[in-house]
C-alpha cells in the first residue's frame, strides 16, 4: 500500500470552520471566499462543503471563476460576487450565470445595467488603493446609481463594498469612517444597500466594528490564521489541507555526498535519503530546501538540498522509511502534521500564498 | 474578448526556432526534447505536437500519465516518450502497451515492469546515480539491476534501449565525476552481459557546454524553451528566444494624493500626487509576493516597479504622470521586444531560476499559442480537429 501523493482537503473541517466563523461574526452573514482555486484547496469542492455548511454566498475574484463553479453545480440557489473585471467587460456572461458583480466605476456600472444585470454591488476605495472607486469619483459613481434606480433600470445596488489593508487597528477604523461616507453618499442618491461588507478573514476576527452585514471570509474558513501571532487553534480552526507524499525510493549517501542541483546540502555522515515526487512546478519553492522538515511515522525529517522541479530529497539517517511510506509535508499541527507556517516562514512569506500556489499538477481529493 | 485579465502568450515559431538551433548545435547526437511539468508550464499537448511537427522523435515527460496523455493525442509510437519518476502505486501496463519508455532505478522498480509485462516486452531504460542522488542505481545497488535486466531480456520481458544518468550541473568537476562513475555503471553493465545500446546523461546546460558528454542523445528541456542555464548567460547571447510572455491588462487606474498608502500593511507610500494602474496578476498565478520591489513591468515601453504588496489576484504600479489606461497591455516578462524584463532577468531579481518563474505560472492564467505552427499537427490539436 503506497501512501497518496497531493492534498487531501479535510471537508468536515471546512464545515466546522465555516461555523466557527459564522458563529464569531453573527449577526452578520458570512461571504465564503473560494477565489484562486478555493485559495488551493480546489474551488469547487471548497465551495460545496461551505453551502452544506450553510452558505448563501460566495466570492470569486473574476466572472470565469464564478462561471467554473456554476458550471461544476452550484445552483442558483447560492449567490457569487465578483469583483475583477476585464477592462472590456460586458457583464452579459455575468447575467446569463447568475453572477453578481461588484462595480468600480461608472463605466463598470453602466454596463451591468445594460446587460440587465439584476443586482450589483458597488466596490469602493477606502485606502487600501487597489480595485475600488476612490473617493473623488465616488459622486459620479453614486449618481449614476441613483439615476438608474430613478429610470426604473432592471439592476439594483444591492451591496456596497470595501477591502482592509490590515495595516493597523486604527487604519482599518479610517476605512470604515470613509465607508459610512460612501453609505451617505448613496443614501443621498436614495440607495440603501442591503449589504455593506468590508472585514475580510483578519478584520472580521480583530476589528469586529468593521463586520457591517456581512464578512468577506477565506483564509479563516480554510482553518488558517491570518495573524502572525496566533495559530490556528488559537482561533479555534482546524487547518483543512493536508499534503503528503508518497516516498518513491530510498537511497544512501556517503559522508561528504552533496544532494540535489547545486550540491547546497552534504551529508555529514553517512545517511539515506527519501525522495518524494513533488517539486517548485507542483508550488514548493525552490529554496525551501534545508529549511523545512516533512512528517514520516512519528518523526520530523529535513528536506535537503535544492528542491527540484519534480522532487525533493528527505534526510531519514537510519529510520525505517520505505518506499511507498507518507510523507507529510504540513497539515493540521495539532495531529503532530508541520504547520504550512513553518513552510511560509521558510521562505518569508505568508500562509495565503504557500497555500494558494500549489498547483493545478497536485491531485487533490476530499474525505 | 480583447483586453484579457491575464494571459501567458506560447510562441510556438520562437520554440521551433529554439529547436532547430538546438538541434544543429547537438548534431549529429539525437536531441531528447524535455516537456515534464506541463512542459515547463508551457502546456504539454501543443508543445508536444509542434515538436513532433518539427521532426522530434524524443519526448521526455517525467511520469507515465503525462506520457498517456501524448498518446491520447495521437502521438504515435515513432515518437519515444521517456518517463523516469514514477508513483510506487503505478501499474505500468498501460505504459507498456502504448510503447512508453520507463527509466528504472533500481531492481525493486524493474521487478515491477516486468511484472506487469503481458504480450509486448517493456521498453527500458536504466537509472545510474551519479551523484545528484535522486534517481538511479547507486554503484553498490547496480549490478542487481544490471543483472536483472539481463535475464528479463534474454526472458524476452523487456528490451533494454538506454543507460541514463541525470547530472547536478554543480561544477565542471563534479559534473565529470559524476560521467565517470556512469562510465563505470555502463563498464560494469557491459562486464555483466549487457549490451547497452544508447547512453543519455546530459540536459541542457551540460549538453552546450560539455560536447563530451553529448553521448548518444540530449535531454534539452530550459533550452528548447528559452531559459538557458548558464550564469550570466543570455537567451539573446545564445540566440535563443523566450518562448512565454506574460501579460495583463490594466483593469484600473486611480488618481491619487501624496501620500496615499498602497496594498496591504500600506508598505508603499505614494511620494507625490500620482495614478496608481491596477495589475490583475497575484501570487495565485505566479507572481510572488517576493517580487515587490524586485521586479519591473513594461506598460506602453516604460518599466514601472510594483508598488506595495503583491495580493493573492492582483498588484499596482506607480506610473506617476504617464498616460496609461484602462485595458492597456502589461508585459510582466518576455523576450524584451516591448522594453519587459526576460524570465531570466525576472528569475535573477527573485533569486531563482527561470525555470521556476514559468513551471509557476498558475492554472487562471490561459496559454495562447502564437506562430506558424499552428498551421501543423498542432494548429488542428488547438482548434480541436481529429
Amino acid at each position: 500500500m503506497s501512501a497518496f501523493t497531493g492534498i487531501t482537503v479535510d471537508r468536515e473541517a471546512l464545515i466546522a470552520n465555516y461555523a466557527t466563523v459564522a458563529e464569531q461574526v453573527a449577526p452578520a452573514g458570512v461571504i465564503a471566499v473560494v477565489k484562486a482555486n478555493g485559495y488551493g484547496h480546489g474551488a469547487v469542492e471548497a465551495a460545496r462543503a461551505f453551502v452544506d455548511a450553510g452558505a448563501e454566498w460566495l466570492g470569486v475574484a473574476d466572472i470565469d471563476e464564478g462561471i467554473a463553479l456554476r458550471r461544476a453545480g452550484i445552483d442558483e440557489g447560492v449567490r457569487i460576487l465578483a469583483w475583477l473585471h476585464a477592462p472590456d467587460e460586458d457583464f452579459r456572461r455575468a447575467a446569463q450565470w447568475d453572477i453578481t458583480p461588484a462595480v468600480s466605476s461608472v463605466s463598470q456600472l453602466a454596463a451591468a445595467a445594460d446587460s440587465e444585470v439584476p443586482a450589483v454591488h458597488v466596490c469602493v476605495d477606502t485606502g487600501l488603493s487597489r480595485n475600488g472607486a476612490v473617493e473623488s469619483e465616488w459622486a459620479e459613481l453614486f449618481d449614476t446609481a441613483g439615476r438608474l434606480l430613478r429610470g426604473g433600470a432592471r439592476t439594483r445596488v444591492e451591496g456596497l463594498m470595501s477591502h482592509l489593508s490590515n495595516a493597523s487597528r486604527a487604519d482599518d477604523l479610517d476605512q470604515d469612517a470613509a465607508l459610512q461616507r460612501a453609505l451617505d453618499g448613496l443614501a443621498a442618491n436614495g440607495i440603501v444597500p442591503d449589504m455593506v461588507h468590508l472585514a475580510a478573514s483578519a478584520a472580521s476576527i480583530a476589528v469586529p466594528e468593521t463586520r457591517h452585514d456581512v464578512a468577506r471570509v477565506g483564509l479563516a474558513l480554510y482553518g488558517l490564521s491570518p495573524f502572525p501571532d496566533r495559530t490556528s487553534a488559537d482561533l479555534g480552526l482546524r487547518p483543512a489541507m493536508r499534503v503528503t507524499a508518497a516516498v518513491l525510493r530510498t537511497i544512501p549517501v556517503r559522508a561528504g555526498d552533496g544532494v540535489s542541483y547545486g550540491y547546497t546540502w552534504r551529508a555529514e555522515a553517512d545517511t539515506r535519503l527519501a525522495i518524494i515526487g513533488l517539486g517548485y512546478a507542483d508550488g514548493f519553492d525552490r529554496a525551501l530546501g534545508n529549511h523545512v522538515s516533512v512528517r514520516i511515522g512519528d518523526r520530523l525529517f529535513p528536506v535537503v538540498g535544492r528542491v527540484a522541479m519534480n522532487a525533493m530529497h528527505v534526510d531519514i539517517g537510519d529510520a525505517d522509511v520505505r518506499v511507498g511510506d507518507e510523507a507529510v509535508l504540513w497539515g493540521d499541527p495539532a495531529s503532530g502534521d508541520p504547520a504550512v507556517e513553518d513552510w511560509a516562514a521558510a521562505i518569508g512569506t505568508i500562509n495565503y500564498e504557500v497555500v494558494a500556489r500549489v498547483g493545478r499538477s497536485v491531485e487533490r481529493r476530499t474525505t | 474578448m480583447n483586453a484579457p485579465l491575464r494571459r501567458a502568450e506560447i510562441d510556438l515559431d520562437a520554440y521551433r526556432a529554439n529547436l532547430d538551433l538546438v538541434r544543429d548545435w547537438m548534431d549529429p547526437v539525437e536531441v531528447m526534447a524535455i516537456m515534464k511539468a506541463d512542459a515547463y508550464g508551457h502546456g504539454l499537448e501543443p508543445i508536444a505536437l509542434a515538436a513532433v511537427d518539427a521532426g522530434i522523435r524524443w519526448i521526455g515527460v517525467l511520469t507515465v500519465p503525462a506520457a498517456l496523455r501524448l498518446r491520447a493525442i495521437g502521438v504515435g509510437e515513432d515518437v519515444h516518450l521517456f518517463t523516469w519518476q514514477h508513483d510506487p502505486a503505478l501499474d505500468f501496463r498501460d505504459a507498456i502497451d502504448s510503447a512508453v519508455d520507463l527509466g528504472v532505478s533500481n531492481a525493486a522498480e524493474l521487478q515491477r515492469v516486468i511484472d506487469a509485462v503481458d504480450q509486448r516486452p517493456a521498453r527500458v531504460h536504466l537509472g545510474v546515480d551519479s551523484g545528484l542522488h535522486r534517481d538511479g542505481a547507486t554503484a553498490d545497488a547496480w549490478p542487481e539491476l544490471v543483472s536483472l535486466a539481463v535475464a528479463a531480456q534474454r526472458a524476452g520481458r523487456i528490451v533494454v534501449v538506454a543507460a541514463y544518468t541525470h547530472l547536478a550541473e554543480t561544477s565542471d568537476d563534479d559534473d565529470s565525476a559524476a560521467v565517470a562513475v556512469f562510465d563505470r555503471a555502463v563498464e560494469t553493465a557491459e562486464d555483466l552481459g549487457l549490451d547497452v545500446p544508447m547512453e543519455h546523461v546530459a540536459a541542457s546546460l551540460a549538453g552546450l557546454e560539455r560536447k563530451e558528454f553529448r553521448k548518444d542523445m540530449v535531454r534539452m528541456g530550459g533550452n528548447l524553451f528559452g531559459i538557458p542555464g548558464a550564469d550570466g548567460v543570455s537567451a539573446a547571447d545564445l540566440g535563443l528566444e523566450p518562448v512565454m510572455t506574460l501579460t495583463a491588462s490594466v483593469a484600473k487606474t486611480k488618481r491619487v494624493p501624496v501620500d496615499t498608502g498602497v496594498s496591504y500593511d500600506y508598505t508603499y507610500r505614494t511620494a507625490t500626487e500620482t495614478t496608481l494602474a491596477l495589475v490583475p496578476v497575484g501570487y495565485a498565478d505566479g507572481v510572488p509576493r517576493l517580487a515587490q520591489g524586485r521586479v519591473e513591468v513594461a506598460i506602453g515601453g516604460k518599466r514601472y516597479p510594483i508598488a506595495g504588496r503583491v495580493a493573492m489576484d492582483q498588484f499596482l504600479v506607480d506610473v506617476g504622470d504617464d498616460e496609461v489606461q484602462v485595458g492597456d497591455t502589461v508585459v510582466l516578462f518576455g523576450t524584451g521586444e516591448r522594453d519587459e524584463l526576460t524570465v531570466l532577468e525576472w528569475a535573477a531579481a527573485l533569486d531563482t531560476i527561470g525555470e521556476e518563474i514559468v513551471c509557476r505560472i498558475g492554472s487562471r492564467v490561459p496559454r495562447v499559442y502564437e506562430g506558424h505552427d499552428v498551421e501543423g499537427r498542432v494548429g488542428e490539436y488547438l482548434r480541436g480537429e481529429p
